[in-house]
């Protein structure tokens, strides 16, 4: 075994509540993202792509759909007899958790980390979608003798952080002497001695903390340079795969700029949208500015604009909902929305 | 190994010389189809949704795509560890080289496989037709009809039963005569490929047949034909359905544009009776400002920014700006070029269409060759 090579730590405790409804039922690691995918399998496939064997994922709320999405890691070739998959379920709900990398979570789990032949770690959150190399950080990272590297982008912090396993031990085992609760406290903080470099991660990279940006990054999807940094065919972003058929266009299917995944059945103008898999647009249905989620169905002559459809919902015939790319309307997961009563 | 009452034997072997260029370097059963599978998903998928879990897999011709392809048989949920699919291809024994000489003598040359697992019924099946069948209802109808043998039929216009083996049976669907391509033909019930056999007759009937240094060795043309004048019971079992033999070219290119035909039985979005297939992972497919896509299939990873008309595309197509593609059938990864006008067409996987040619092939199907005359003439 490589022994340069590195753990995969992903931290998927965090709770963001300006998220909601869509973490309503499910995990922020788990929110439906780019039509096929969850914000988890983007930094999960980055760390495949860059040779990580061993992947721990720390969840915390509502992680069942998570768990059900990941399986035995196999989509990712993860399922694996030594190294592999490991969750980490949190045994204690009443940690806070302000920050990622929160090292009471880890001090749960540290015979993980103590059996762990890997030499670094890389710790990263949830929710971050990019197509990153973690080997060109982890080198960087060498070649500059650092004790932490913080991947950051167009200055912010991508909440990625490279460093060596045996440091990371020591910063969980003294982690109420030291008063560094997780990894970002230490890494904001100055009065240590320990060296923090940044890593510019040029590529596209965007956080996703709240309905707003959500909407926002998931309509920067439809500009080619964006999905061409995003999906890039030697470095592919694996998910859990469907066997779905190729999508169904009618006579009188109408779609531009859209991004548009298998399964679906479409019937009706799109635009500017995303539609993920096994979606039906109905006839003389419009669709614009939207994200229309798994499974869900869009009856005849809807109006939709500026509108999130939540996996499992169906919007009934002939039903006009409007929302703004600031406050997008939201349809809830499994919900049937009919004509609304106060328009 | 556990006993199983019924297992398949799958031929997958053909070279499919009729469909030129296309199976080159693939086996008839690896070629694609609809926009998303291999022919030989079809069959598996059936196998698995049947509830048939062990699946001898017979190659011979270009085995190193289908070999890969199948793997350990994960994509069809029939990684078992009791049974599951194996590849069967054909090996040499300590006495000789031994291929595969017709389709009774692969079955014969694996009665190993088969004894391994016990088996009450043998399922044969080719791996190179599209349909959708429950085999577990063949079995209930061949236990229920108390045959030796039951053969799936379907029926065909009367005009085209010359083509086909077809099955003239009695009242009680009891086979009397099989006449392969029969000129005057009798009857207009066609034999599907699908057999069920009791193994136990089959397999002395395998036995017979390779010690007969004049057969060749084939189901229709030796094995069917000598049970028959030994007055075995076979009977016949009548498919309805969408089954479609695509040996060739045009019927190759018929199935695919089958599927955009709203009325088509074969409905590949029945979520109860999925077809199964190694997934690509590509991202979801990208439709431009520009582009125009109707009465089509599209598979994730195109790209379309030209006009698409009535075609199935494969994954990573890439239709250019001003392209018009109509009537066809472009295979994965394949790109056409700016401002191409293409009708009628087969594209195979990966073939680039330099811009602003226009493209109708009289025989349906693109080659490089065919590229290269038209560039050196153009």
């Amino acid at each position: 075994m490589n022994h340069q090579s590195m753990l995969g730590v992903i931290d998927a405790t965090t709770y963001i509540e300006p998220l909601q409804p869509l973490t309503m039922h499910r995990s922020v690691a788990a929110v439906p993202f780019a039509g096929r995918y969850r914000l988890i399998d983007f930094v999960l496939s980055s760390m495949v792509n860059s040779g990580i064997e061993s992947v721990a994922i720390f969840p915390k709320y509502q992680y069942r759909s998570l768990m059900d999405h990941l399986g035995s890691g196999k989509n990712w070739d993860l399922n694996r007899k030594r190294d592999g998959l490991f969750f980490f379920p949190s045994p204690d709900l009443s940690i806070p958790n302000p920050h990622v990398g929160a090292f009471a979570h880890f001090e749960q789990h540290i015979d993980y980390f103590l059996r762990s032949r890997q030499k670094y770690a890389v710790i990263c959150n949830s929710y971050t979608v990019c197509n990153i190399d973690y080997e060109a950080v982890l080198e960087r990272h060498m070649a500059n003798q650092c004790d932490i590297t913080e991947v950051r982008h167009q200055g912010r912090s991508l909440e990625m952080f490279v460093l060596e396993t045996s440091l990371l031990l020591d910063l969980i085992a003294n982690h109420r002497r030291t008063g560094y609760h997780s990894i970002v406290d230490v890494v904001r903080d100055h009065r240590h001695s320990l060296k923090i470099c940044d890593y510019e991660h040029n590529g596209y990279a965007a956080v996703i903390d709240s309905i707003e940006n959500y909407f926002c990054h998931s309509m920067e999807l439809l500009h080619q340079d964006v999905w061409r940094q995003l999906f890039v065919k030697s470095r592919p972003i694996y998910t859990k795969v469907k066997d779905e058929p190729p999508t169904k266009y009618t006579g009188k299917a109408v779609v531009k700029n859209s991004m548009i995944a298998n399964g679906c059945i479409i019937e009706g103008h799109v635009e500017n949208s995303i539609i993920f898999r096994s979606v039906k647009i109905g006839k003389g249905a419009v669709i614009k500015n939207s994200i229309i989620m798994q499974k869900s169905q869009i009856g005849e002559h809807c109006q939709l604009h500026c509108v999130i459809v939540d996996k499992d919902a169906k919007v009934e015939n002939g039903v006009s909902l409007r929302g703004t790319e600031q406050q997008p309307f939201v349809v809830r997961k499994g919900t049937v929305q009919g004509e609304l009563i106060n328009r | 190994m556990a006993k199983k009452k019924c297992i398949a034997m799958l031929l997958a072997g053909g070279q499919g010389s009729r469909l030129y260029s296309l199976t080159t370097n693939i086996a008839k059963p690896a070629v694609p189809f609809g926009g998303k599978y291999r022919i030989i998903d079809f069959t598996l998928s059936n196998c698995t949704n049947s509830g048939i879990d062990t699946v001898g897999v017979l190659t011979q011709y270009q085995p190193l795509l289908l070999h890969s392809y199948i793997g350990i048989g994960s994509a069809w949920d029939l990684d078992r560890r009791n049974g599951g699919v194996t590849v069967l291809p054909p090996y040499s024994a300590s006495s000789e080289m031994k291929w595969y000489e017709g389709t009774a003598n692969a079955i014969y040359q694996n009665i190993n496989y088969i004894e391994q697992y016990d088996p009450d019924y043998v399922l044969v099946l080719s791996g190179d037709h599209i349909y959708k069948m429950d085999y577990g209802k063949l079995l209930d109808y061949h236990m229920m009809k108390n045959a030796d043998v039951t053969i799936s039929v379907i029926e065909v216009p009367w005009s085209e039963a010359s083509r086909f083996g077809i099955m003239n049976t009695n009242e009680q669907m009891e086979i009397t005569e099989f006449e392969e391509k029969p000129e005057h033909p009798k009857n207009n019930l066609a034999s599907m490929g699908i057999y069920i056999f009791n193994w136990p007759l089959l397999k002395e009937y395998l036995q017979i047949d390779n010690a007969n240094p004049h057969s060749s060795h084939d189901f229709g043309k030796d094995v069917i034909p000598l049970l028959l004048r030994n007055k075995k019971r076979l009977v016949a079992y009548l498919f309805k359905g969408y089954w479609k033999d695509v040996g060739t070219v045009k019927s190759l290119w018929e199935a695919n544009m089958d599927l955009l035909d709203e009325a088509n039985e074969l409905d590949l979005f029945d979520h109860s009776w999925r077809i199964y297939s190694v997934n690509p992972n590509q991202p979801p497919q990208y439709i431009s400002d520009e582009a125009v896509v109707v009465h089509s299939l599209v598979n994730e990873g195109c790209v379309v920014e030209g006009k698409v008309e009535h075609s199935v595309l494969f994954q990573g197509v890439h239709i250019q700006k001003g392209a018009i593609v109509k009537d066809c059938v472009i295979m994965p990864d394949a790109v056409i070029g700016e401002g191409v006008y293409i009708e009628r067409a087969i594209v195979p996987p990966n073939l680039e269409i330099p811009p602003h040619l226009v493209v109708c092939p009289d025989d349906l199907l693109v080659t490089k060759e065919w590229l290269q005359t038209k560039n050196e003439k153009g």
